[in-house]
C-alpha cells in the first residue's frame, strides 16, 4: 500500500527505501539519499520529499546522473555537451547509437546541493567570474576541478539570443582549452505581415525564414555529431529520436496537467520541477527517464483518482516562472500555505512536443526557435498568461535569477503584462543558491502573495 | 510615427552600416546616449546596464520622422529595444547581428537583415535605393573616413574619441587641425563597451592622473570602424563589401568565438607600447566583466576594472580610481 501523500524529510525518505528493499525489486541506481550527503550533497538534509516510492525513484535517478555519465563514459559511449539551447541538441544525440548527451549547464544547482562545499564558485571567482554572473559559473568550476561530469568529448553551444551570462562563461570555458561548435540562435521575431510564416511548438510563429537560418544551423550540429557518433544520422533516426523524446514529453504533459489542476495538489513544487528538468536531456537515460516520469504520474493519477492532496486544498494556485537556484525554496511555497498551478522554468519548448509531421530537422529547427529566452519577453509573457489561465493560477510568482542578464527587464515585462491580461497579482522575488539567510524575507514575500490570493476570494 | 517620412534613424551599434541608411534617404545618426536620459526609460535599475537603459531612454524622445534601431550584439540591448518599443510611438528596429562568424549562413542571415533594415525604412518612406547609387554613398563615407583615419593620428586621444562621435553623427571628417598637445605619461590602453555622451572625459582624467592613452579600444573608439573597402568590389556587389566591412571586419565582446577581439587585443596592445590596462564596462554588462581576468592573463598587463554606473558622481569616482591605478603605475 501506498503511503499517504505528505512531504518527509530525507531520513523519512530513506526509511521507505528500506522498505522497498525488502520488498518489489527497483533499479539498481535507487537507493537512500544519506549516500549522496556522504558525498557532499548536504543541501538534502535540508529539503522535503514527496514520501512516495515514484519520488524516490526520481530522486535516485537525478542524483546519480553523474555516475551514469561516467560509466557510460568509461564504456566508451561518447559524451555530448550541450549547453544553453535547452533541449534540442540532445534530442539529436540520442538518436544515434552509443551517444550520451547531458548539460554542464546543470552544474549550476551543485553549489546549491553542496551547499557551497564545492568549492565551484571559488574556482569561477579566480576566472574572473564573480557573484554579478548567474550561478551557471559554477559550470566553469566544473571543467576546471574534473570532479563532477567527465569532460565531454565535444561541447556544442548555441549563441546568439541568448544570456550573455552564459555566453561569456562559455567562451571562457573554451579558453581554457575546451573547443567548441557554436551555432547561432538568432532573435526570434514576429513574422512582417508580408512574409512567409512557420507556426512554433507552443503556439508563436517565427518568420520561414529563420526557421530555415536555425534548420541549416543545426545540420553543422548533425554532421558534427555523426562525426563524433562514426555512424549516420539520417532523417529516419532524427524522427525515432524525436518520437522518443515525445514521449517523455507527453507523459509530463499529463503530469503537469493533472499536478497543476487537480483541487487537492497531489504532488509537491520541488518533485514537479525536478520531473520537469528531466526533458531537457533526459538526466543522460532516455529510455530510464520515461519508466521514472511514468512511476511519477501513476502516482499523481492515484492521488487525484483519491482526490488526496499534499496541501490543505484552499491553497493559493501560484504560477511560478524561472527555475530556483536553491531548491529548498520550493518547499517554502507549501510551507506558506501555496502550490504549483503552473510553471514556466525558461524551458517550455523542451516541454512542447516536437511535431512529427515535418521533416525532422525541420520540427528541431522549429522547437529551437521556440525557446522562450531566444524571443521578446511579451512572447514569454503572453505564452506565461495563457498557461497561467489554462491552469488556473491566482498568482505569479517570478523567481529573478541573481546576476542573470534577462532577468531584470523580463521580470517587469512579464510582471506589467501579467497584471493586464489575468488582472492577478504578480510577485517577483530573487533566489540565490543557498538562500538560507533570505529564508524569512522570502517566507514573507510568499506569506503575502498567498494573502493576497485569500483575500481576493472573498471579493 | 504619424505617417512622417522617416528622415533620421538614430543608433548607436557599430555594426548598423551607415552608408546603407543613407542610401535609402535617410540621415544615420549613430550617436552616444545622455547618461541622464536613462531615468526617462523608467525601466529597472538593479540587473540593468546603465547604457541600455540610457538608450532606451533616448529612443523615448524621438520627434517624427526619427526611427531608432537596435542591434542584438548583447541580451541587455535587445531587451532594451522591446522596452523601447512598448514605451515609444517611434518605429523601432532590432536589428540581428549574428554572434557566430566565419561560415557562410552567419554572413547570409547579416545580409539579410541588412535587407530587412531597409524594407523597414522603405515602409516608412525611404527610398529603394539602386546599386550604383549604394555603391556612391560607400565610396563617398570611404573617402571622409579615410580623412578620419589620417586626422587620429595627430589629435589627443579625446579630440579623436570626440571626433569619431562627430564623424558618427553626420558623416564629417574633422575639419580643424589638432590643438592639443599630445600626452606624455604612463601609457594606458583603454578598451571595453562603448561611451556615452561626455565619456571622452575619461581621457582627460587618464591624462591628469599621469597617464597617457596611447589606444582607444572602446566600442566607440577606432576599433568598430570599418576596414577600407574595396573599390572594385564595391561596384560588383556594394552590399557583399557591407557585409565584408562591418560583419566582417569588427572585432567585438559578443562575437563567439571572440578569437578576433583577441587578435585585435594581442596586436594593438603590443604595437601601442601600453603599460597598463583600464577596462571600461557598464555594472550589468557580463560580456565585458568576463574580460577582465582574460585580459590580465593576455596582455600581462595591470588592468584597472572600471565598472561604469553612469549615476550622479560616476565621474567623480572614476577619477578617483584613476588617480590610484596611475599612482601605483607612476
Amino acid at each position: 500500500m501506498n503511503p499517504p501523500p505528505k512531504r518527509i524529510s530525507m531520513e523519512g525518505l530513506d526509511l521507505l527505501c528500506a522498505r522497498r528493499s525488502a520488498g518489489a525489486p527497483m533499479p539498481a541506481y535507487v537507493g537512500p539519499l544519506r549516500r549522496h550527503v556522504a558525498e557532499g550533497d548536504r543541501r538534502l538534509l535540508r529539503l522535503e520529499y514527496d514520501a512516495s516510492p515514484a519520488a524516490l525513484r526520481l530522486w535516485s535517478f537525478l542524483l546519480t546522473e553523474e555516475e551514469r555519465l561516467h560509466a557510460a563514459h568509461a564504456a566508451g559511449a561518447k559524451i555530448v555537451g550541450a549547453m544553453k539551447d535547452l533541449g534540442t541538441v540532445p534530442v539529436m544525440a540520442y538518436a544515434l547509437p552509443n551517444v550520451v548527451a547531458f548539460y554542464p549547464d546543470g552544474a549550476w544547482w551543485t553549489p546549491c546541493v553542496m551547499e557551497l562545499s564545492d568549492g565551484l564558485f571559488c574556482i569561477a571567482q579566480s576566472l574572473g567570474f564573480g557573484e554579478s554572473f548567474c550561478p551557471v559559473r559554477a559550470m566553469l568550476g566544473a571543467f576546471v576541478n574534473r570532479a563532477h561530469f567527465p569532460i565531454p568529448d565535444i561541447l556544442i553551444c548555441s549563441a546568439g539570443a541568448v544570456c550573455d551570462d552564459f555566453s561569456a562563461i562559455a567562451q571562457r570555458v573554451e579558453s581554457l582549452g575546451h573547443p567548441i561548435l557554436w551555432w547561432e540562435m538568432p532573435h526570434r521575431r514576429r513574422p512582417e505581415p508580408d512574409e512567409p510564416a512557420v507556426e512554433l511548438p507552443g503556439g508563436f510563429s517565427a518568420p520561414a525564414s529563420q526557421a530555415a537560418f536555425v534548420r541549416s544551423e543545426l545540420e553543422r550540429v548533425r554532421a558534427a555529431l555523426e562525426g563524433l557518433a562514426g555512424a549516420p544520422l539520417g532523417d529516419a533516426e532524427l524522427a525515432a529520436g524525436i518520437a522518443e523524446a515525445n514521449r517523455v514529453r507527453r507523459l509530463l504533459a499529463d503530469l503537469r496537467r493533472l499536478a497543476y489542476t487537480a483541487e487537492a495538489c497531489p504532488m509537491p513544487a520541488l518533485e514537479m520541477l525536478i520531473a520537469e528538468m528531466l526533458a531537457i536531456h533526459f538526466c543522460s537515460d532516455r529510455a530510464e527517464s520515461i519508466r521514472v516520469l511514468a512511476d511519477l504520474l501513476e502516482e499523481v493519477r492515484r492521488r487525484v483518482k483519491e482526490k488526496v492532496g499534499i496541501v490543505a486544498k484552499d491553497a493559493a494556485r501560484v504560477f511560478w516562472v524561472n527555475p530556483v537556484a536553491d531548491l529548498r525554496v520550493m518547499n517554502l511555497l507549501e510551507d506558506s500555505g501555496g502550490r504549483l498551478a503552473g510553471t514556466e522554468f525558461l524551458f517550455s519548448h523542451a516541454l512542447d512536443p516536437i511535431p512529427e509531421d515535418l521533416p525532422p530537422m525541420e520540427a528541431l529547427a522549429r522547437m529551437a526557435l521556440a525557446d522562450p529566452m531566444a524571443g521578446p519577453s511579451a512572447d514569454r509573457a503572453a505564452r506565461i498568461v495563457r498557461d497561467a489561465r489554462a491552469f488556473g493560477a491566482e498568482a505569479v510568482l517570478v523567481s529573478r535569477i541573481p546576476g542573470a542578464s534577462h532577468c531584470a527587464l523580463e521580470g517587469a515585462v512579464i510582471a506589467r503584462v501579467v497584471r493586464e491580461e489575468l488582472a492577478i497579482p504578480v510577485v517577483e522575488i530573487e533566489v540565490p543558491p543557498v538562500a538560507d539567510p533570505m529564508m524569512p524575507t522570502l517566507r514573507s514575500q510568499l506569506e503575502a502573495l498567498v494573502e493576497t490570493v485569500q483575500e481576493r476570494r472573498k471579493r | 510615427m504619424t505617417g512622417t517620412r522617416v528622415t533620421t534613424v538614430v543608433y548607436s551599434s557599430p555594426f548598423v552600416p551607415a552608408e546603407w541608411i543613407a542610401a535609402h534617404g535617410a540621415r544615420p545618426k549613430r550617436f552616444r546616449p545622455d547618461a541622464a536620459a536613462a531615468a526617462r526609460s523608467a525601466a529597472p535599475v538593479a540587473g540593468m546596464c546603465p547604457y541600455a537603459r540610457a538608450l532606451a531612454g533616448e529612443a523615448m524622445a524621438l520627434r517624427d520622422g526619427q526611427v531608432a534601431v537596435f542591434a542584438t550584439t548583447c541580451d541587455q540591448m535587445r531587451r532594451a529595444a522591446e522596452w523601447a518599443a512598448l514605451e515609444t510611438p517611434a518605429p523601432v528596429f532590432l536589428f540581428n547581428v549574428p554572434a557566430t562568424h566565419g561560415t557562410p549562413a552567419a554572413a547570409r542571415l547579416y545580409r539579410d537583415e541588412l535587407h530587412r533594415l531597409g524594407h523597414f525604412l522603405v515602409r516608412l518612406g525611404a527610398g529603394d535605393p539602386a546599386r550604383k547609387k549604394l555603391a556612391d554613398v560607400m565610396e563617398s563615407y570611404d573617402a571622409r573616413r579615410r580623412e578620419l583615419r589620417d586626422a587620429l593620428g595627430i589629435l589627443t586621444p579625446r579630440e579623436a574619441s570626440e571626433a569619431i562621435a562627430a564623424f558618427d553623427r553626420d558623416g564629417s571628417p574633422p575639419t580643424q587641425a589638432a590643438h592639443g598637445s599630445l600626452p606624455h605619461g604612463v601609457p594606458v590602453a583603454v578598451v571595453g563597451g562603448p561611451l556615452m555622451r561626455g565619456d571622452a572625459r575619461v581621457f582627460d582624467r587618464i591624462e591628469e592622473a599621469g597617464g597617457a592613452v596611447v589606444l582607444d579600444g572602446t566600442e566607440s573608439g577606432a576599433r568598430t570602424i570599418p576596414a577600407p573597402f574595396d573599390r572594385r568590389r564595391l561596384r560588383d556587389d556594394p552590399v557583399l563589401e557591407l557585409v565584408d566591412a562591418y560583419f566582417g571586419g569588427i572585432p567585438d565582446v559578443f562575437r563567439r568565438p571572440d578569437e578576433a577581439l583577441v587578435a585585435w587585443l594581442g596586436r594593438e596592445l603590443a604595437s601601442s607600447g601600453a603599460r597598463a590596462v583600464v577596462l571600461w564596462r557598464y555594472v550589468w554588462c557580463d560580456l565585458w566583466a568576463a574580460w577582465v581576468a582574460r585580459l590580465k592573463e593576455l596582455a600581462r598587463l595591470p588592468v584597472l576594472d572600471l565598472d561604469v554606473s553612469g549615476d550622479e558622481g560616476a565621474d567623480r569616482r572614476t577619477a578617483n580610481r584613476i588617480q590610484a591605478f596611475l599612482e601605483v603605475l607612476r
